[in-house]
C-alpha cells in the first residue's frame, strides 16, 4: 500500500460572493500522478493556491504526511516540500535564469549575514547550469540570459526545472503545457513520468484530456467548486470523462446516436 | 557596452568636455568643490530611491522630510533645549515613522505609490510650514561631533570636500553590495520583475517594500539634516521639487521607472549629470529663468536614447 502523502478535508474558499471552492476533499498518494480536471472557473486553480499558501483557506483541513498542518505562506508550503508551478505567475523576467531557479532559496556565502548575505554565485552559476544539463536544455540556453529574453516553452521548462530541483514530495503543475509546442510538451510530460518513477507525487491540472491519458494513475473532475468524480484510468475512457467535465451526459448521447 | 549605464556614462563625459571647453571655470577647483558639496545630500537620496523603484514602488514624499527632519531636529535644539544627539535620534525616529507609514498603506492596503507618498509630501511639507508658521529658523552654529560628523569639510590640495561625500561613496558601495552581490538585491529586483512570482517562491515580497520605503525616507532625513548642518540653518520649504529631481537622476542612469531593473552606478551617473547640467548651464550663460527647459530636455533626450536602446537590444 503506498503511503498518503497529501490529504485536504473539506476546504471553503470564497472570493466574495463567489464560492471558489465548496468541500473540497482529496488524497494524494506517494509516487502516483493525480490529473485534476474540470471546465473554466471550476476551482482548480483557486483549490492548488490554497495548498502552495497563496491565500489562506476559509474553512477545511490539510494533512502532509498524516500530520495536520496549517499553510500560511508560500514558504511554509516550500518548506513542508509542496513544490507549485503556478499557471500565470512563475518567473522574473529581469532576472537571469541562474537567479529565477534559486529565488527564495539562494546559496549564499556566510549565511549570518541574513539577508544581505552575499549570493554564492559561482555554485549558483554551476548548480543552474547542471540542471539545466539534467532537464536537457543546456544546448540552447546560458544560465546568465535574462529570462526576458525566452521563449513561452522556454520559460516554462525553466519553471519546471526549478520544482525538480528541490526534489520536493509533491510537485502540483498548473496547464504546465499551455503554449508550448509540440517538443515542449512532450519534454514536460516525460519529467511528470520522471518524477512518478523518482517517488514524487504530481497533481496535475490539465485540459488535454489525451496527457491526462498518457501520463496519470488517476482523474479528479472538480465543477463549480466541488469535486464531482475521481476514477483511476484504467477503469474510464475519455467520453467519460468529458461528459463528468462538462455534466452533460455525452456516452448516453453517443449511445442514442449509434 | 550597449547598457543604459555605460551610455549614460559616456554622455556624462561628453558634457563635461563641452562645459569644459564652453568656460573654463567649470572645472576649476573651486567649481567642482561647489558641484561635490551639492551632489551627495541628493545622491544620497536617489541611492534609496533606486532601490524602491527596482522593487517597482517610487516615493514623493522624500523632498519634504528632506525639509521636515531638520526642522523638527532644530527646534527640539533651539526651543525646547533638547540635546543634539537625542534630538537627531527624534529626528531619526520621525523618517522611520513616515516611510513605515508610506510602506504599510502601500502593501497592506494597496493603494498604489504615487497616490500615498504624494499625499505623504502634502502631509509632511504641511507639518514643517505649520510647526515653524511658514518661517526659516533661527541660523544655528555650533560646532560639535554631529556636525563634523555629517558636515564637516576638509581641504585636498585647492580642493575643499566635505564629509557628505565619504557618506556618499560609502552609501553607494553599500548599495551596489546589496543590488548585486546580496540575496536581498536578488529578492529586490525579482519583487519589481513579478512580484507575484517572487511571493511564489517565498519571498517576504511587502516586508522588503516596507523596508525600503523607510530606509529611502531615512536618507532623504539624513540628506537633509547634511544640507542644513553644512548651511547652518533649517528651512520649511527646503527640498521643495528634489523628489523629481531624485527620480530624474535615477532614470536617467538607467533604472527602470516599471521596476525589475535598477543599477546603482547609473544613478551615480545620474546624479553627477544633473549636477554637471545645473552648474555648467549656469556658467555658460543661459539665463537662470531659462534653465529648466534645458534640463528637461536634456533628460527627455536621455530617457529616448534609453528606449532606443533597448529596444535594440531586444530585437537583437
Ligand atoms: N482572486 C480572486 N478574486 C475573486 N474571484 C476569484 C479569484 N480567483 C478566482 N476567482 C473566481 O473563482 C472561481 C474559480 O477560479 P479558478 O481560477 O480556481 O478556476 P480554474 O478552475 O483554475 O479555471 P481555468 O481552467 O480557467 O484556469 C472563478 O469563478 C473565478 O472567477
Ligand atoms: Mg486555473
Amino acid at each position: 500500500m503506498m503511503q498518503e502523502v497529501l490529504r485536504l478535508q473539506n476546504l471553503q474558499k470564497s472570493f466574495g460572493n463567489v464560492r471558489a471552492l465548496k468541500n473540497a476533499s482529496l488524497t494524494l498518494k506517494e509516487g502516483e500522478v493525480v490529473a485534476l480536471l474540470g471546465d473554466n472557473g471550476a476551482g482548480k486553480s483557486t483549490l492548488i493556491k490554497a495548498i502552495s499558501g497563496v491565500f489562506p483557506i476559509d474553512r477545511g483541513d490539510i494533512y502532509v504526511r498524516g500530520e495536520k498542518v496549517s499553510i500560511r505562506s508560500t514558504r511554509e508550503a516550500m518548506d513542508l516540500g509542496i513544490e507549485t508551478i503556478h499557471q500565470d505567475t512563475s518567473l522574473a523576467p529581469d532576472l537571469s535564469i541562474a537567479r529565477n531557479l534559486f529565488l527564495g532559496r539562494e546559496p549564499v556565502n556566510l549565511k549570518w549575514l541574513g539577508v544581505f548575505a552575499p549570493l554564492d554565485l559561482a555554485k549558483l552559476r554551476d548548480a543552474a547550469s547542471a540542471l539545466l544539463k539534467r532537464v536537457g536544455i543546456s544546448k540552447k540556453l546560458d544560465a546568465d540570459a535574462l529570462v526576458s529574453t525566452l521563449s513561452g516553452g522556454e520559460r516554462q521548462s525553466i519553471a519546471i526545472s526549478r520544482a525538480m530541483q528541490f526534489a520536493a514530495k509533491v510537485i502540483i503543475l498548473d496547464e504546465p503545457t499551455n503554449n508550448l509546442g509540440v517538443e515542449e510538451t512532450h519534454g514536460v510530460l516525460r519529467f511528470v513520468k520522471e518524477m512518478r518513477e523518482a517517488g514524487h507525487s504530481v497533481l496535475l491540472i490539465t485540459h488535454n484530456i489525451h496527457h491526462v491519458f498518457e501520463v496519470a494513475d488517476r482523474i479528479i473532475v472538480m465543477r463549480r467548486g466541488e469535486i464531482v468524480a475521481e476514477q483511476t484510468v484504467a477503469d474510464t475512457d475519455l467520453l467519460t470523462v468529458e461528459s463528468l467535465i462538462t455534466g452533460a451526459d455525452l456516452s448516453a448521447l453517443m449511445k442514442r446516436a449509434q | 557596452m550597449r547598457s543604459p549605464q555605460f551610455s549614460s556614462f559616456v554622455i556624462l563625459v561628453v558634457l563635461l568636455v563641452v562645459f569644459g571647453i564652453a568656460d573654463s571655470n567649470f572645472l576649476s577647483p573651486l567649481n567642482i568643490s561647489n558641484m561635490m558639496a551639492f551632489l551627495p545630500e541628493l545622491g544620497i537620496i536617489a541611492l534609496g530611491m533606486t532601490l524602491l523603484l527596482t522593487a517597482g514602488e517610487f516615493d514623493l514624499s522624500v523632498g519634504a522630510v528632506f525639509g521636515l527632519a531638520p526642522v523638527v531636529v532644530m527646534l527640539l535644539v533651539q526651543n525646547a533645549g533638547v540635546d543634539i544627539g537625542v534630538a537627531l535620534l527624534a529626528g531619526l525616529l520621525l523618517c522611520i515613522a513616515i516611510g513605515a507609514i508610506n510602506g504599510v498603506i502601500v502593501t497592506k492596503i494597496g493603494i498604489s505609490s504615487f497616490l500615498v507618498t504624494l499625499s505623504m509630501l502634502l502631509i509632511v511639507r504641511g507639518a514643517a510650514l505649520y510647526i515653524t508658521q511658514g518661517f526659516p529658523l533661527k541660523s544655528w552654529d555650533q560646532p560639535g561631533f554631529f556636525v563634523t560628523l555629517l558636515a564637516g569639510s576638509f581641504n585636498i590640495g585647492a580642493f575643499r570636500f566635505y564629509t557628505s561625500l565619504w557618506w556618499f561613496i560609502g552609501l553607494s558601495l553599500l548599495a551596489v553590495y546589496i543590488l548585486r552581490y546580496a540575496k536581498l538585491g536578488n529578492w529586490i529586483s525579482a519583487i519589481g520583475s513579478n512580484r507575484n512570482a517572487a511571493v511564489a517562491r517565498g519571498v517576504p515580497a511587502d516586508a522588503v517594500k516596507i523596508w525600503l520605503f523607510i530606509l529611502t525616507s531615512v536618507l532623504a532625513g539624513l540628506a537633509g539634516m547634511i544640507s542644513a548642518f553644512r548651511i547652518s540653518a533649517a528651512s520649511p520649504v527646503a527640498g521643495t521639487g528634489y523628489e523629481l529631481e531624485v527620480i530624474a537622476m535615477v532614470v536617467v542612469g538607467g533604472t527602470a521607472l516599471t521596476g525589475g531593473r535598477g543599477t546603482i552606478l547609473g544613478t551615480i551617473v545620474g546624479a553627477l549629470m544633473l549636477r554637471a547640467i545645473r552648474n555648467g548651464i549656469v556658467l555658460v550663460g543661459v539665463p537662470g529663468l531659462a534653465y529648466n527647459i534645458f534640463v528637461g530636455v536634456i533628460i527627455l533626450a536621455m530617457l529616448i536614447l534609453h528606449a532606443l536602446l533597448q529596444k535594440n537590444a531586444a530585437r537583437s
